[in-house]
């Protein structure tokens, strides 16, 4: 790379890409991905089926997917962004009309190939269309009221569609997403004030139009013992096959909380609760770890690009995956409410693991376009 | 320039912010990592390890809840028992489609109707019954299903392994538990309090075989029901108590009335020339007759619009014994106007047969007699008429005629020793001589179709017509046989009854006591002696004959002694 700073170019050939791509950072994903397969091996009681082969396919055809993204030059992306903003908008009301019912809420729009969840593509997407929006915005103006209207349209709009499915966890995502990249674009902090003053008087409003089991999952977390066997059934099991690993766990394949099924959903959102059991604290503490380094890596990568674009675009899909991976940690030990949000690149599921790599296609293709200057219309 | 300066450094300015921001991101970032990072020790090192203090408290619960205590035999056989079982209930709140549920439900419980099930799980309560007490494949099956909402709470269900055996002794009990009729309601309060069983005096294997006589009989005579009760003299207790029909006490549901009423204790029967047995003793025992008085019974008595005459007139002078061998209802009635009101009343009173029996059962019934107690009254009386008594009364008091002159109170309870609480009704030689009348009365007068040979059964038959709307209808009857066995010493006493039982062709067409009731007495008692050790005996022996036979001048039987009331 020092080669290209000489030279003052920021064009390469594909080649060079493929020499240049982070390959120690395709190295951690595949890491992280290797225990998940692992964890999902032993939620089926030591047994590739039904879920490790299958999530080790989907690797396998998201990984690709990442090393093309990748070495699509950045300005594509920049041109695109716009368009992909308003695909993933057109599918998300789609799932309004038409949405299969998945576990009791509709999320799922059936492309009779893969079981596709807008919800989970329209974070990239958002993130794609702030980073455009600022991007082409003077230095100055993002910190002006009137240049917010658009991206608050372009947050909320989706918001709300999300929130009519309906699902408060990916809502509140899709918000904290829109709120990183405003602060990251230079937003005033006043302005912040004025928004959160705002969110904490519309609470009581919001309140009313909440599912009862909606409501029912913020007053458990509030209160798990409250209801044990119902809806603070969850935490509780998880919190008992936390503690029942302690310091180096059961062992691989031994954990008897998940194997003996007290700990639902154990394969998806609550596998990082197996992983603490069968490894303790230690085992818990390599995995977070793992994805600290993997995220601390991506700010790097970040706060290299040069252009507004890739620094925001970079910056915001490590937001929307550091999103994942904390709120569902916290969630199983019972630090924030259980909203449906699983464990990045661990947990089984299609959708999650196909969008995670595309982001960090994305974040790649911004460390191999970092030098390159993009003018606010998106030329070179 | 200037501007081109100023934009430079605008925009110099804002690269600044953008990565003093992105920075602060990513601090907030690693801290939030932190707080994970303390969470995680906080409980995987010091969490909730081990069962939740939710899972403890439910143990207790389950300890705390007691078993109702059984019931036995005397020799210790199992009448009632509880049994752990799993009762299904339904949280319709935690149920997300109450109809497929149902479906799913009724598939494996076919008893239970869907839409009922479906609407149970629509509403809008934590907690509904659906099934009580299933079976461990029950349980199995339902679990199979896998319903969230559907949870079972361990229960206490009362099993009658013997059935109808003793279904009118041990009664039965609600599915919360709660006795509701014979011992299980009487001693309710015990049986939830203690462990220990309750040991009834009942012997099942003789339950059994008068049970299996009684409804042979009945069958046989086409009754409408009957009862049975099989006493120990010597305590009081209550071997063996048998009404039919009778009922299943596992399945109590749709139970008619009149199965689940306890015709020996709870119904109440003019029983006719059996309390000439009572009359004999009271006679003997006042002094008003002795055995060597003669009575006229050539003619009817006429009292006011009555007309007391005997079944199969003898028409002539009769002695005591000859009455009641022969059953005179006229030298009943003469013996009873010797004895007067006043001596008849008290006497009958100590027998126990004016006042409701001491048994442990809900079910006890109250005599029924004349308020003002006039002569005709003492004269009806004398043979059973005009006064209803339950049969356990009457077994009770011909227990302590013959007993040597004390009454027990009848028991269910079985006894230790002999109890405390006899009380002397008659003299020792007035119970002696009642006991050779009894045998008589078996070998040569009405009763001789209960002889169990070798047993030296004696008794008193007794047919009355029962009262319907206040008339007497002359076809249907009460038919009884109250035996005692064996007469030199007597140990039992063998009550039956018929309810209604009609005449045959192998009777000649009569349903009297002794063709209908005595066969059975005799039966049992040939079947059961041998259970308590009471090896037979040659009745023909001399010491035994010294012993049973009426010693004033022998009244030689005259003819044959047809069964005569």
């Amino acid at each position: 790379m020092s080669r290209v700073e000489e030279f003052g170019s920021s064009e390469l050939s594909l080649r060079e890409k493929l020499i240049h791509l982070n390959w120690e950072m395709v190295a951690m994903i595949t890491l992280i991905a290797g225990i998940g397969f692992a964890m999902l091996f032993s939620a089926a009681n030591g047994d590739m089926s039904p879920w490790a082969s299958r999530q080790m396919v989907r690797f396998g055809i998201g990984v690709v997917l990442m090393l093309v993204i990748a070495v699509i030059d950045i300005r594509f992306w920049l041109k695109v962004s716009y368009a992909l903003y308003g695909i993933s908008l057109i599918l998300l009301a789609t799932v309004e009309v038409m949405g299969s019912v998945g576990m009791g809420a509709q999320r799922w729009l059936d492309l009779t190939v893969i079981q596709l969840q807008p919800s989970e593509t329209m974070k990239i997407a958002l993130v794609i269309a702030l980073a455009r929006y600022f991007h082409g915005l003077e230095a100055d103006d993002a910190g002006r009221a009137r240049y917010l209207i658009v991206p608050l349209i372009l947050i909320t709009a989706p918001m709300a569609l999300v929130l009519r499915q309906p699902d408060l966890g990916t809502a509140g995502v899709l918000g904290l997403i829109g709120i990183t990249m405003l602060w990251l674009a230079g937003a005033r902090v006043w302005q912040f004030m004025l928004v959160g003053g705002a969110a904490i008087a519309a609470v009581p409003i919001g309140w009313q139009f909440l599912h009862g089991y909606q409501k029912q999952r913020l007053l458990t977390f509030l209160n798990p013992e409250n209801d044990p066997l119902g809806a603070g059934y969850h935490i509780m099991q998880s919190k008992i096959a936390l503690g029942s690993g302690g310091m180096f766990g059961k062992g691989f394949l031994s954990g008897t909380q998940s194997h003996l099924n007290f700990l639902p959903e154990k394969q998806t959102d609550f596998i990082f609760t197996m992983l603490a059991e069968e490894f303790g604290l230690i085992g818990g503490t390599g995995l977070v770890a793992l994805y600290a380094l993997l995220i601390g890596y991506c700010i790097y990568i970040a706060f290299r690009c040069r252009s507004q674009f890739a620094r925001l675009l970079a910056m915001g899909l490590v937001a929307n995956f550091f999103l994942y991976v904390f709120i569902n940690i916290a969630m199983v030990m019972g630090l924030v409410p259980v909203v449906g949000v699983p464990l990045p690149l661990i947990s089984h599921g299609g959708t999650a693991m196909l969008t995670v790599l595309i982001g960090f296609g994305l974040v790649m293709s911004c460390w191999l376009h970092r030098d390159i200057y993009i003018n606010r219309r998106g030329a070179a | 320039m200037t501007e081109r300066i100023s934009f430079e450094s605008a925009q110099k300015k804002a690269l600044d912010t953008a990565r003093t921001r992105l920075l602060v991101g990513g601090a907030l970032m690693a801290a939030a990592f932190l707080v994970i990072g303390v969470r995680l020790v906080d409980v995987t090192l010091f969490g909730e390890s081990g069962p939740s203090r939710l899972t403890s408290a439910r143990n207790i619960a389950v300890e705390t809840q007691m078993d109702r205590a059984d019931i036995v035999d005397r020799n210790g056989v199992l009448l009632a028992t509880s049994l752990t079982t799993a009762s299904l209930y339904g949280n319709p709140r935690k149920i997300f489609d109450p109809q497929a549920a149902a479906r799913a439900l009724v598939s494996v419980l076919p008893e239970l109707s869907e839409a009922e099930v479906a609407g149970q799980l629509s509403s809008d309560r934590e907690f509904v019954w659906l099934s009580r007490n299933l079976t461990p494949r029950q349980h199995y099956e339902v679990n199979r299903l896998g319903i969230p909402g559907f949870d079972f709470r361990h229960e206490q269900r009362r099993v009658y392994p013997l059935g109808r055996l003793t279904a009118h002794i041990v009664g039965f009990s609600s599915i919360d538990n709660d006795g509701l009729a014979g011992i299980e309601k009487s001693f309710d309060a015990a049986l939830s309090e203690r462990r220990k069983p309750v040991m009834l005096s009942i012997d099942v294997r003789v339950q059994q075989i008068l049970r299996r006589e009684l409804a042979a009989q009945i069958e046989k005579f086409r009754a409408i029901g009957g009862s049975g009760i099989v006493l120990d003299v010597r305590t009081g207790e209550i071997v063996s108590l048998v009404s039919l029909p009778d009922f299943d006490p596992n399945e109590v549901g749709n139970v008619p009335d009149e199965a689940r009423f306890n015709r020996s204790t709870l119904g109440t029967y003019e029983l006719g020339s059996v309390f000439k047995i009572f009359n004999h003793a009271i006679a003997l025992e006042t002094g008003a007759a002795n055995l060597a008085s003669r009575y006229d019974a050539r003619k009817p008595i006429r009292v006011a619009r009555f007309r007391i005459t005997d079944f199969h007139p003898e028409n002539r002078w009769l002695t005591v014994p000859e009455i009641f061998t022969y059953s005179s209802n006229i030298g009943s009635a003469k013996i009873a106007l010797d004895i007067g009101s006043a001596a008849q009343r008290k006497f009958l009173s100590d027998l126990g047969l004016l006042r409701r029996s001491s048994v442990e059962l809900p079910e006890r019934a109250r005599p029924i007699y004349p308020a003002t107690w006039r002569e005709i009254n003492t004269m009806t009386i004398a043979y059973g008429h005009g006064i209803a008594v339950s049969p356990l009364h009457a077994a009770t008091a011909v227990a302590a005629v013959v007993n040597g002159g004390i009454l027990y109170p009848a028991t269910l309870i079985r006894r230790s020793e002999v109890p405390a609480d006899g009380k002397r009704v008659i003299s020792a030689q007035t119970s002696e001589n009642m006991r050779k009348l009894l045998r008589m009365a078996v070998e040569n007068g009405t009763g001789r179709n209960a002889n169990a040979p070798g047993y030296l059964v004696g008794g008193k038959t007794g047919t009355a017509e029962k009262q319907v709307d206040g008339r007497y209808k002359r076809n249907a009857l009460i038919s009884s046989f109250i035996g005692v066995f064996p007469m030199n010493a007597p140990r039992y006493v063998v009550m039956v009854h018929l309810d209604e039982p009609k005449g045959i062709k192998e009777s000649y067409g009569y349903a009297t006591a002794g063709w209908t009731a005595a066969p059975v007495v005799g039966r049992v008692i040939s079947l059961i002696a041998p259970l308590f050790g009471i090896a037979p005996v040659d009745e023909s022996a001399a010491e035994i004959r010294r012993a049973l036979t009426v010693n004033v001048t022998a009244p030689r039987a005259r003819g044959r002694g047809i069964a005569t009331n």
